[in-house]
């Protein structure tokens, strides 16, 4: 699991406004292992879509990739977008209808996205589209339907068997399951995490949901304002986490404890900046109750590997 | 009785297609019970959480509770007057709907883009008459946002001038604004963020204590009503199928449906 599939090293990615320029990710660093589910959790707004949109090349002007490199599979590709990825890596989205051409029978789509990615025969594309249906838990018979006369919960399964048709090394999913019910997110998280297992694909979850980050992913990446807050082991960041933003996420997310009744929710005063008006230093110093007079002057970078806060400084060891 | 309740409510949608098509095709009228003989009762100043599915018919019961649909069957009563009852006089049925009013779950669609804060705040305030004088209403506005955690200034901008969060807190400044005693909460929180959504139920909760408040609170989440609910009814195709306090549904869930709604919440929990 150690080996590094992707590697992200001081990306920004910028927007050129009227109102000058603007960072939507601000220098940010982060590796995806082979076949763990790295998750990307934070507030909407956070940069946590445009962090996947970087690595698959899919930034829309005028936003671009201003500094910084992408590395998969020891191969640099954040100048060379066509040919790795699309190919290697796959994209599920929150909608399953981006993905999904409704005037398409579902089985068409599944196997031009095979025939485009395999030098193979059309019957044998017939023959992965089938199996592929049947692993996400659809009965292949249904390869004839349209996406329409699939239930919200199913037609994500076809777009997962769609992501995995080409299969893709790394999967980026933003937010599957966040329009889908308790039960069904449930069954998709599984059949995810059951194919990272099986086929020891890697991928990035990005979701807001705190509750899906601690049951699916092997390390999370928090990330505020664009920039990575704190990032390691999910059991660990969750149970302790080091970053002041990361302790406020996680005890203002209500828990299913009959005892917290007419208890007040941890919260954390004032919200996430404005891109226009980042304050200096660290950027959640006008939010943070430890702030020190640092913290107003210089950014923290990530220390001891974990979180980008000043209180770490000189704690390297204690971790 | 109870300050709020619900005899036997029912709502049918009439999902047929076109006379002629069913005349020409002999195909019968389709009809789905979206709320099917629903019952609960909500004590005054307290919490009554409706948890269920998409589709279990939570948005169908918020709207009839504050008169955008009508029950095919059954009924709501608030402090004894019966909503639906249709001898009630338009300036009787005006009088009652003051008293219940309701925040949406997207604080981006409830919103009227092209109105100042102010004036959607001042709304209902006109619409029921409450205050006269636009120096009074305007001084009421300024109380109201002031109590909601925004500045009196925030009156004169926009909505897409404020976060999610703060526009929710516009939505709950507008429905306190006709000093309602019910407010029907519909996924309040649904399209906020963990650390957002804290401040507003930390917000709807201070103000329940406030002023006695009673809330309906719609939700898909059983974790977010666990801080407020006394009561939490599960809603299942349009039935309730289970009515718990939350200690009782969470540790001893009789249901096999809340059992299942209850296991597939995913918990920040590591056990
Ligand atoms: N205007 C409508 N016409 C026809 N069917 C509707 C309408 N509104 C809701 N429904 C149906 O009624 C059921 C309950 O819907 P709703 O009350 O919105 O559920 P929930 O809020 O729990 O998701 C669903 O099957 C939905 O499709
Ligand atoms: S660096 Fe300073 S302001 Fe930022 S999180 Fe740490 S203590 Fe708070
Ligand atoms: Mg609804």
């Amino acid at each position: 699991m150690s080996e590094n599939l992707l590697q992200i090293k001081n990306i920004s990615v910028t927007f050129k406004t009227r109102h000058g320029v603007l960072k939507a990710i601000d220098d940010l660093s982060l590796n995806v292992k082979k076949g763990e589910i790295l998750g990307l959790v934070g507030e909407s707004g956070a940069g946590k879509s445009m962090t996947g949109a970087a690595v698959l090349g899919l930034i829309d002007p005028p936003g671009r990739l201003s500094s910084g490199q992408i590395w998969y599979k020891g191969q640099r590709i954040d100048q060379a977008p066509e040919t790795i990825r699309g190919h290697e890596i796959s994209m599920i989205f929150q909608d399953p209808l981006v993905s999904l051409n409704p005037l398409r029978r579902i089985g068409d789509q599944l196997v031009e996205t095979i025939l485009t990615h395999m030098p193979i025969t059309k019957a044998e594309a017939v023959d992965r589209a089938r199996k592929g249906l049947e692993e996400v838990g659809i009965d292949p018979e249904r390869i004839n339907a349209y996406p329409h006369t699939f239930s919200g919960g199913m037609r994500q399964r076809v777009v997962i068997a769609l992501a995995l048709a080409p299969e893709p090394a790394l999967i980026i999913a933003d937010e599957p399951t966040t329009a889908l019910d308790v039960s069904v997110q449930a069954q998709i998280l599984d059949l995810l995490k059951q194919l990272c297992r099986e086929r020891g694909t890697s991928i990035i979850l990005v979701t807001h949901d705190m509750g899906v980050i601690a049951e699916t992913t092997d390390r999370v990446g928090v990330l505020y304002a664009g920039r990575l807050a704190e990032i390691g082991e999910t059991r660990d960041v969750l149970t302790n986490p080091k970053h002041p933003y990361t302790k406020g996420l996680v005890a203002s997310t209500p828990r299913i404890d009959a005892s917290s009744f007419d208890k007040t929710l941890y919260q954390i005063s004032g919200s996430m900046p404005k891109l226009d008006a980042m304050p200096n230093g660290c950027a959640f110093h006008p939010r943070c109750e430890f702030a020190l007079d640092k913290c107003r002057i210089d950014r923290p970078s990530i220390i001891a590997d974990r979180a980008a806060c000043w209180l770490l400084d000189g704690e390297e060891t204690l971790l | 009785m109870s300050f709020v309740v619900a005899k036997g409510l029912t709502r049918n949608y009439d999902l047929s297609e076109p006379l002629i098509v069913r005349a020409l095709t002999m195909r019968p009228k389709r009809i789905l019970t979206a709320v099917d003989n629903v019952n609960f009762s909500i004590e005054k100043g307290t919490t009554y959480a409706l948890v269920g599915e998409s589709g279990s018919g939570k948005s169908t019961i918020a709207k009839m509770a504050v008169g955008l649909l009508k029950p095919s069957a059954g009924t709501l009563i608030m402090d004894g007057k019966n909503l639906n009852d249709p001898a009630l006089a338009r300036n009787e049925q005006l009088a009652l709907r003051r008293r219940i009013q309701m925040v949406f779950q997207s604080p981006y669609a409830s919103l009227n883009p092209r109105w100042r804060v102010g004036d959607i705040i001042a709304e209902p305030i006109k619409a029921f008459g409450l205050i006269d004088g636009t120096k009074a209403q305007f001084m009421r506005v300024s109380e109201l946002l002031e109590q909601v955690g925004l500045a009196s200034s925030d009156a004169n901008k926009y909505p897409h001038e404020f976060s999610g969060g703060q526009r929710q807190r516009i939505s709950i400044a507008r429905a306190l604004s006709s000093q309602p005693e019910v407010i029907v909460c519909d996924e309040p929180t649904s399209a906020l963020d963990v650390s957002v959504q804290a401040q507003v139920l930390n917000l709807l909760k201070a103000l329940q204590k406030e002023y006695a408040l009673t809330y309906l609170f719609i939700t898909h989440d059983l974790a977010v009503v666990s801080t407020m609910a006394n009561k939490i009814g599960v809603l299942n195709k349009g039935k309730l199928v289970e009515e718990q306090s939350p200690t009782g549904l969470f540790s001893r869930p009789q249901q096999d449906y809340t059992k299942m709604l209850l296991n597939s919440a995913p918990s920040i929990n590591f056990g």
